[in-house]
């Protein structure tokens, strides 16, 4: 069971890794800050917030980065650049196998979809909130 | 079979507030903030350790949805207290809400005992209402 010092510490440190994103990143020191063992830490920190501080991490990186895709027009290697990876190609690797897609393939096909600049299509919303907030048939 | 509830709509007076209000004072973080092409803002919110459902923070405002009278009434009906979020669990309510005392919450029912746990009542900053509860054992 997961103490309320304990949790206290997860989440001060979930925080920290969320405010520090773009920073290397390191479960060790991590998790020495919450006074716990690496391995004691990631599991807790699985079992209270589903992924493990790595799992984490990525998922926020990958989400600023698609997000980044969409709204600004910075090339690829600035934005990975941004979200704290230092080599495109692991970055594009990551995303693929997070997304689904390429980083560049992603864009145009969303840039594509849009009929607005920098901003999301329709597409990316449940079709019941396009039908009624904009108007959008679903198909 | 359906298998979950993925997203629930809460309407809000203003979305910039109502995120103010859900991260900052109830420690949610946002799952979506994205503007739609036509100008809708995609907004959603979870609970640090619940990733699904999210709640839809959506304005009512005038558009396919609403004609103009119907978004005026919906945002008085709103400030009227007339809707609600549902019920947010927490591990101890007495505790949870002098947090959010803290932070500023309006409670209109400080934690109670009930037969299904403790329960405290308050609002959110647009006007819904939303219980917390500490499931009995």
């Amino acid at each position: 069971m997961t103490t309320n010092s304990q949790f206290k510490r997860l989440s001060a440190s979930r925080e920290y890794i969320a405010d520090s994103y773009r920073d290397p990143f390191s479960v060790t020191s991590i998790a020495k800050n919450a006074y716990m063992s690496p391995f004691h830490f990631s599991r807790t920190f699985k079992k209270v917030y589903g992924e493990t501080p790595n799992e984490f991490l990525i998922r926020l990186r990958i989400e600023k980065a698609k997000k980044m895709l969409i709204t600004e027009n910075m090339s690829i290697s600035e934005i990975c650049e941004r979200v704290g990876y230092i080599s495109v190609g692991s970055f594009s690797s990551l995303f693929l196998r997070q997304v689904g897609m390429p980083p560049t393939l992603y864009r145009r096909t969303l840039w594509a979809l849009s009929s607005e600049a920098f901003r999301y299509p329709s597409q990316v919303i449940p079709s019941c909130y396009a039908y009624h907030f904009l108007g959008k048939s679903v198909n | 079979m359906i298998k979950s509830i993925a997203h629930v709509t809460v309407y809000v007076l203003n979305q910039d507030q109502a995120l103010d209000f859900y991260k900052n004072k109830l420690g949610f973080e946002i799952g979506d903030d994205m503007t739609i092409e036509g100008g809708f803002r995609w907004l959603t919110v979870h609970p640090k350790s619940q990733p699904l459902p999210e709640l839809v923070l959506a304005e009512p405002k005038e558009g396919p949805m609403f004609t103009k009278d119907a978004s005026e009434k919906i945002r008085s009906l709103i400030e009227d207290g007339a809707f609600g979020v549902g019920v947010f669990e927490t591990e101890d309510c007495q505790k949870t809400y002098d947090e959010l005392v803290a932070k500023g919450v309006e409670f209109t029912q400080p934690p109670t005992e009930q037969l299904y746990g403790i329960e405290a009542m308050g609002k959110d900053n647009s006007g819904n209402w939303f219980s917390l509860v500490q499931q009995a054992n």
